[in-house]
């Protein structure tokens, strides 16, 4: 069980793409930075339906995105710590 | 000892990465750490055989690429998919490594004790 | 309680990640892990330039850094390979290269990349930004 961080945005970046190629159906994906603008694509929305997805909180408050991503599993920092170490590993992509 | 895997997933010579991705490899491999190489997306061009990046100013690192034995590292793998979508034939890459489908690489990621992406 | 190494890829100003670096390594201690070190690598090294001069109305994530560092006892430690490359250079790097000026300075500190690996080996999870 491997929790996959994605920072950088789907648009600018292949990082998802590349990440979601890999992904076990076990695995957790946290977006964070500019990795949760994707959520707002309908073509990610799509992509990550199978997903288990979280964001981290303050990356959506920062980005005035809470009441379009508010639907979505958020992680405040504490609970990132949490999940780093629940997870047999983090892979930052 | 760990499990290090170090995933390549940017072209050479556009940015750093490639190389410092080998650098640490190299590195964690004269540590005794047990380390594997993936090269996934555009990074599977570095695999491409005779480049020359002095002619841009950059650094000719891919040349260690083919030390790798030399530090014992023996797992190294291409994503079938990324090969693929880049075109590029198994048989006339600069290393030699095993061709590993997108399935494969997860289970090995899943192997791994660290996964590091570059 | 776990060991964690963090890893900053990144550079400071204009990127989001040594702040989120920053902040996942301040949730760890709070949660009462050890943070073994957090290593600079890349354009990370960036992040440890004592010359940042941030306006005073702007968050100054050098600092806080610096005082993360001070306050408890980790140790922020740069790869000096790739800091040179950049032009980060301790007092140290500036006289063996015959500089007049450096830019790195305690608590901040030059060490190889195979800090970072014994590192990995003595933690119990890396978290790379």
């Amino acid at each position: 069980m491997i929790l996959h961080v994605v920072q950088y945005s789907a648009v600018q970046d292949n990082a998802l793409a590349t990440c979601l190629r890999y992904i076990q159906p076990q695995d957790t994906l946290l977006l964070i930075g500019d990795g949760i603008n994707a959520l707002l694509l309908r073509k990610w929305q799509e992509a990550l339906h199978h997903t288990k997805v979280c964001l981290l909180e303050q990356d959506v408050e920062a980005r005035g995105l809470q009441a379009r991503l508010g639907h979505y599993q958020q992680l405040s920092q504490a609970e990132f710590v949490q999940y780093s170490l629940t997870h047999a590993k983090v892979i930052t992509w | 000892m760990k499990k290090i895997t170090i995933i390549f997933r940017h072209a050479p010579h556009g940015s750093a990465k490639g190389r410092e991705g080998l650098d640490f490899a190299l590195l964690s491999a004269s540590f005794e750490q047990e380390v594997s190489l993936i090269f996934a997306d555009e990074g599977v061009l570095n695999l491409i055989p005779q480049q020359a990046p002095e002619t841009i100013g950059a650094k000719d690192f891919l040349a260690a690429f083919k030390a790798l034995p030399l530090y014992d590292i023996e797992s190294v793998y291409a994503c079938q998919q990324s090969l693929a979508d880049f075109q590029l034939d198994e048989s006339a890459l600069a290393i030699p490594l095993d061709v590993k489908t997108p399935k494969e690489i997860g289970e090995l990621l899943t192997q791994a004790d660290e996964v590091f992406v570059y | 309680m776990s060991k964690l190494i963090i890893q900053v890829n990144q550079a400071g100003y204009g990127q989001g990640s040594s702040y989120q670096a920053l902040q996942f390594t301040q949730a760890a201690i709070d949660a009462g892990h050890e943070v073994l070190k957090v290593f600079f690598y890349q354009d990370g090294v960036l992040s440890t330039n004592h010359l940042q001069s941030p306006a005073s109305d702007e968050f100054a994530l050098y600092q806080a850094w610096r005082e993360l560092g001070q306050t408890h006892k980790v140790p922020l430690v740069n790869c000096v390979s790739a800091a040179l490359r950049r032009g980060v250079l301790s007092a140290a790097e500036s006289a063996e290269n015959q500089l007049q000026h450096w830019n790195l300075e305690p608590p901040f500190q030059m060490g190889g990349l195979g800090e970072l690996v014994t590192g990995i080996e003595q933690a119990d999870r890396v978290i790379c930004f």
